[in-house]
């Protein structure tokens, strides 16, 4: 896609980029709805319920997450200085923090992976347990799939996809990536925490 | 800006060269024009699948107590019928058919924002369908479109169910979110928000509302869907799962979504009226932001489907009266359109006459509807003939009329080949009268004491003691159940003859003013040869044409 | 165009219009009003008379709006319709709006809706909230695919059979349930002569009230959907006089407590052929002819009496004449479901003896 964008000219580049960026809000909008709806049916079971979690059910530990969210949220910092980086043109910067980001994202990951092994709680187990993973799960998922779509960005700016003016893919690849922080605060919250 | 300014930009933009060979052209297409004929045949096929269920529904209720289908079949029948309607049908022909064929010409635009998610889209769309009847071969689902568990937990073929609607709910998803960017960016310079067309008013609105509530159907689906493989607690209280909670995500969907199916019909009836009248629409600006209202409140009402599902007293209540309140912008648009008609020229054609039918049905079909909001007269009224009534009046009568009604009137502009008048006209009275006669009867069936989703009745319904003229009231039904399908070859005589023997239209057959008709047809691949330059509303009959860019010749006489 | 620009926007022709449509109208709202709803539908309960108030001021307001839309539509089209041969390319009127009468049509509306807001709102406790007047709660439990009541007094349920005395509050707690939770599902009561229903959800007890205002007996209608047996799930409500009742009670009493009631039913002589006719009817919802192993929702009853794989019956008794007489008289719960006893499915005696006969003659 962005190739393309090489060859038309400068206004046509801004418009085709304002409509993309416009679809991508709109795609996260709808995003969010299906972490809503997922997290009603969780409030939902949750005011229906004497006692929560139900009876026999753990929640999971709080100091694992808190670690874990906290190598979640450095993830945005590194991914905010790596934009920082981009725009001043500083590319040797701009990788490093990619790398750090995808490494922290690949930490946040492994970290989950322990916790889902390390849980006494099934999927099927209880309403608990199936609104915990499925949620859990559905946000691991998005950041699996934001840390595959940053390495994707950061190859392309090796091949020189991207110019100093027309980056969409990298803009796109921010906001998905902060998208996924944002939700991880609600979660933690919802999870963890109430 | 200035004009010159705007003239400048507007012809900036450049042509793409069409693609070549049968394929780039035709199957994997990028074109809004192609892709919305694509939409159209494969829902056409769908409608016919589903129509016959409806007809096998029908001879089933001939007789209390039928023999020709088991009540296994009979609920696999309406079930697949309900989902293929609404979800292969109805929302695929008025956002993919319509939205993709008008809108884009009507706002001035080479295409949609993103044709090649356009493609993808269409493309998720014909293994929906499929998978959704493929599942006869495991035992198709038997809970009707609304799959309530636990009992849909039972029926194995509820999961290529989920996977199909599924795939349906995040094609319309994309289109929406497409549509959306396509007619917030796209629109030809000097096109301000009140001077569009009203049918793009509609298909914005509905473009919002598929992108936001379908995202959570397929929320829920995907719960459903694990639930049944992996037995994942959510909805089924075996599992302190709760059924409840499956019937509030399933209808802040479906709710909206009866929007989704109605309102770009809506946006039809507000095309065809001023063209047909001949003067400008009633309440330009009320009927659009009415399509808004609507759009929002359809988010707050989904309970009123639940008024028997042991729900608190206090929760019953706001969902009341917001259902009713959107009889008021409803209501609105209606009393607007029939004021259109006061004083107009009026041609007595096609598209008109299912405009018409439209609107009665339509007004009928509210009405029930608000009836049906009242929480005491629903807990007499849910679950029976009547609920059956009242959807099949805003639904056939009001977007399956309207579908109709678009059909005719954007023919020419799809093929450049008219319609037969004479059969049109005897298509709507055959189609109009039959609709009634199946449709009404049964709400009274429904009052009296006939529940939906039965394969065997009680005796007294063969008749009932209203109407002594119709003694076997769901004979009558049937009949008129079989005259109403029949009704529906006299269109697809019409269509095929058309192909060949169809009047040759010119770019603008009924002398309209929207910009769809600015160009020949079919249109072009890149749609207008330079982009347009709009400087008034589109319904101004009587003044010259609102555009720059284009000839005045345009403004062309009807032919018919 | 301009020509008509000189006469007033609103004829005589016009007004005329419009005075014989209001007089359909009011002759329709006259006939909404003598409307007898009771003789159409009996108001059998006390709710009901508030509900059809509902119903008739609905109608009542619904009649003038769809008289007045579809009135002027048609006439709108035969007035101004283009004939033959007249200019085709004239234009209508230019008038784009009118804040005036658009205020009038959105608040004539809110208006109606308000008031059938306000109504629905003072009836809806009627039905909903408890009273201490209730002089007994029973328990409706839903099955697939029978009503069950419990009074406190019975040891025993009653299958599909409701007694009511007339005139005296009565709550019931609907639920669902089956002996294996798994297999529960959502059904629902409703008897349309009360204009009361009410879904019944497992896990969940939703108690209605009910003031029966009428003797007789109506219908008990399952209205959600439960499975291949959702059709034939009707019971029936008794309406009667409080020593009717009272009797009914007593003899119910009575058959619990002497076990086994009546004198088992005799299975000789059963017609084949009737029986067949029998199990097409009341039996094939939830059985095949086939082999046990095809289930619908019970076994298949092909090979009943010849079944190597299968020796013994689901009650675990060999598979003999009586015993399966036993099954269909008393019904059985067990591992695959609940099997209806023969006053759900509604059978005489003789009926019982004509279907073993016909299970008999399956096997070839
Ligand atoms: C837009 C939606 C739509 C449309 C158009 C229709 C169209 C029809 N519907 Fe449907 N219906 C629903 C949506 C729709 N329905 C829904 C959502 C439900 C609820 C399902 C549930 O309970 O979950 C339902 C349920 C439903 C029921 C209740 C089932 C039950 O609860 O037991 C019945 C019963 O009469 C019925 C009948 C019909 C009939 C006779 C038509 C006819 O108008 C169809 C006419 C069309 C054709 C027949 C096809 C074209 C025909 C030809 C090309 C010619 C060949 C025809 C012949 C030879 C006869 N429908
Ligand atoms: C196109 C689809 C469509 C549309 C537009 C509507 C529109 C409306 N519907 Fe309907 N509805 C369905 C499709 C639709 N519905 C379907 C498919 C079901 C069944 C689902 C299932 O269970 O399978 C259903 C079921 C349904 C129920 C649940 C019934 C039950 O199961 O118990 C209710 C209850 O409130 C309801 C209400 C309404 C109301 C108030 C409107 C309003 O929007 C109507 C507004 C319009 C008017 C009121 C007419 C015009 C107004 C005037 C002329 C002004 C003056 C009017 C007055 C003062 C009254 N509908
Ligand atoms: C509501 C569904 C339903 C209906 C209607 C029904 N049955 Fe059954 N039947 C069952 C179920 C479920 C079982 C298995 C019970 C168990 O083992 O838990 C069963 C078991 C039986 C058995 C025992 C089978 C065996 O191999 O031991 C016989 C005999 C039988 N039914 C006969 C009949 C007849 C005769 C009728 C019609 C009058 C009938 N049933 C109607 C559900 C039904
Ligand atoms: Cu029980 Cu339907
Ligand atoms: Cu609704």
């Amino acid at each position: 896609m962005a190739t393309h964008a090489i060859s038309i000219g400068d206004a046509e580049y801004q418009e085709v980029r304002s409509h993309r960026l416009l679809g991508f809000l709109f795609f996260l909008i709808s995003d969010t709805i299906i972490f809503s709806s997922f997290i009603f049916s969780y409030l939902y079971d949750r005011s229906a319920s004497a006692v929560w979690p139900p009876l026999g059910i753990e929640r999971p530990g709080l100091y694992l997450a808190a670690v874990n969210s906290i190598v979640l949220f450095g993830s945005g910092v590194t991914m905010h200085l790596a934009m920082e980086a981009w725009r001043h043109a500083n590319r040797s910067r701009f990788a490093g923090f990619m790398i750090a980001t995808i490494v922290l994202g690949v930490g946040f990951l492994s970290g989950q992976a322990y916790e889902y092994t390390h849980l006494h709680d099934t999927w099927w187990g209880s309403v608990f347990g199936a609104s915990f993973f499925t949620l859990t799960g559905l946000h691991g998922f998005h950041v699996f799939i934001g840390v595959i779509f940053l390495i994707t960005v950061l190859l392309q700016t090796r091949r020189g996809v991207y110019d100093q003016s027309r980056y969409f893919g990298l803009t796109a690849a921010t906001l998905y990536w902060h998208f996924v922080d944002v939700i991880w605060v609600a979660l933690f919250f919802l999870f963890y925490v109430y | 800006m200035t004009i010159s300014e705007l003239q400048r930009e507007a012809s900036h933009a450049h042509i793409h060269p069409p693609p070549q060979g049968f394929v780039s052209r035709y199957v994997i297409s990028f074109d809004h024009k192609v892709i919305a004929v694509q939409y159209f045949i494969t829902s056409g096929l769908f409608f016919v699948l589903a129509g016959l269920l409806a007809e096998m529904i029908r001879a089933q209720l001939m007789q209390p107590h039928n023999t020709l289908l088991s009540a296994q079949t009979f609920s696999e029948a309406y079930s697949v019928h309900g989902s293929a309607m609404v979800w292969l049908v109805i929302i695929p022909v008025l956002t993919g058919g319509f939205g993709n064929l008008a809108m884009p010409l009507m706002i001035g635009a080479r295409d949609v924002a993103f044709p090649w998610l356009n493609m993808f889209s269409f493309w998720l769309f014909p293994p929906a369908g499929i998978l959704v009847f493929l599942s006869f071969l495991y035992g198709a689902p038997q809970a009707g479109w609304t799959e309530y568990p636990p009992v849909s937990l039972h029926t194995p073929g509820t999961a290529l169910w989920c996977a199909g609607i599924f795939l349906i709910g995040v094609s319309s998803t994309i289109t929406g979110i497409n549509f959306m960017v396509t007619i917030i960016k796209m629109r030809a310079p000097g096109m301000t928000w009140t001077r569009m067309p009203l049918f793009v008013w509609a298909t914005l609105v509905t473009a919002f509302l598929s992108a936001i509530a379908t995202a959570n159907l397929s929320a829920a689906l995907a719960a459903l869907f694990i639930e049944k493989i992996f037995h994942v607690p959510f909805y089924d209280p075996a599992n302190g799962g709760s059924p409840v909670l499956w019937q509030h995500v399933f209808w802040f969907y479906s709710h909206p979504a009866v929007y989704i199916m109605i309102l770009p019909a809506f946006g039809i009836v507000s095309e065809v009226l001023p063209t047909f009248v001949r003067r400008p629409i009633f309440g330009y600006r009320a009927i659009a932001y009415s399509s808004v209202a609507i759009g929002l409140v359809s988010f707050m009402v989904w309970a009123h489907h639940m008024f028997t599902s042991g729900l608190a007293q206090w929760v019953q209540l706001p969902f009341m009266i917001l259902t009713m309140a959107v009889g008021i912008p409803t209501g609105i648009k209606i009393f607007s359109w029939v004021a259109t008609l006061w004083r107009g020229r009026i041609r007595l054609s096609t598209p008109l006459l299912f405009v018409i039918g439209f609107l009665s049905c339509f007004t009928f079909g509210g009405i029930t509807g608000v009836m049906l909001a009242s929480v005491p007269a629903d807990i007499h009224e849910h679950a029976t003939y009547f609920v059956i009534a009242h959807l099949h009046y805003v639904l056939f009568g009001g977007s399956i009329f309207g579908i109709f009604a678009g059909l005719y009137y954007w023919w020419p502009k799809m093929t450049g080949r008219l319609l037969d008048e004479r059969l049109g006209k005897i298509h709507f009275w055959v189609m109009f009268l039959a609709f009634n006669a199946t449709f009404l009867p049964m709400h009274w069936l429904g009052l009296l004491g006939m529940q939906r989703r039965v394969a065997f009745y009680d005796n007294q319904f063969e008749g009932t003691n209203l109407l002594p003229m119709v003694a076997h009231t769901n004979v009558f039904v049937s009949i008129s159940a079989f005259v109403l399908g029949l009704s529906m070859l006299i269109f697809a005589y019409n269509a095929l003859r058309s192909a060949t023997r169809g009047q040759v239209a010119g770019p603008n057959p009924w002398g309209a003013r929207t910009l769809e008709w600015m160009t020949s047809s079919p249109p072009p691949y890149y749609n207008f040869a330079e982009i347009p330059l709009v400087l008034h509303g589109p319904y101004d009959y009587g003044k010259p044409l609102p555009y720059a860019n284009i000839s005045q010749d345009l403004a062309t006489e009807p032919v018919d | 165009m301009n020509e008509t620009r000189s006469q007033p926007l609103l004829d005589t022709e016009f007004w005329s219009v419009t005075v014989l449509l209001t007089v359909i109208s009011a002759l329709l709202m006259w006939g909404v009003v003598i409307f007898p709803i009771d003789a159409w539908l009996p108001e059998a309960s006390t709710v009901s008379k508030d509900i059809d108030f509902i119903y008739r001021f609905m109608a009542f307001f619904s009649v003038p709006i769809l008289v007045y839309v579809n009135g002027y539509i048609v006439y709108f089209m035969w007035r101004y319709h283009v004939a033959k041969g007249e200019d085709r390319t004239a234009t209508g009127s230019d008038i784009h709006d009118h804040p005036g009468l658009e205020a009038a049509w959105t608040i004539v509306p809110s208006i109606l809706m308000l008031i059938l807001g306000v109504l629905s709102y003072v009836v809806l406790p009627k039905y909903y909230l408890a009273s201490a007047a209730s002089v007994a709660t029973i328990e409706g439990i839903g099955h697939t695919f029978f009503f069950e009541f419990r009074y406190p007094g019975l040891a025993q349920p009653v299958d599909n059979d409701l007694h009511l005395p007339v005139g005296k509050q009565v709550t019931i707690d609907l639920t669902s349930s089956e002996p294996d939770i798994r297999n529960a599902v959502i059904h629902s009561f409703w008897v349309p002569e009360f204009r009361v229903k009410q879904d019944m959800i497992p896990g969940m007890i939703v108690p209605i009230h009910i003031t029966p205002a009428r003797i007789g007996t109506f219908r008990i209608i399952c209205t959600e959907f439960c499975g291949v047996g959702h059709s034939d799930m009707v019971g029936k409500v008794v309406v009667e006089s409080q020593s009717d009742f009272d009797n009914w009670f007593k003899s119910e009493q009575h058959m619990q407590s002497n076990g086994a009631t009546q004198a088992p039913i005799s299975i000789a002589g059963g017609d084949a052929a009737a029986g067949g006719q029998k199990f097409a009817a009341k039996c094939t919802t939830c059985h095949g002819t086939g082999a046990f192993a095809e289930r619908k929702v019970g076994p298949g009853l092909g090979n009943l009496f010849h079944d190597p794989d299968h020796p013994t019956l689901v009650t675990g008794k060999p598979a003999n004449a009586d015993d399966v007489a036993d099954i269909i008289e008393h019904g059985f719960s067990g591992d695959l479901g609940t099997m209806p006893n023969m006053q759900v499915n509604q059978l005489t005696p003789k009926d019982v003896a004509n279907l073993v006969a016909y299970l008999e003659s399956l096997h070839k």
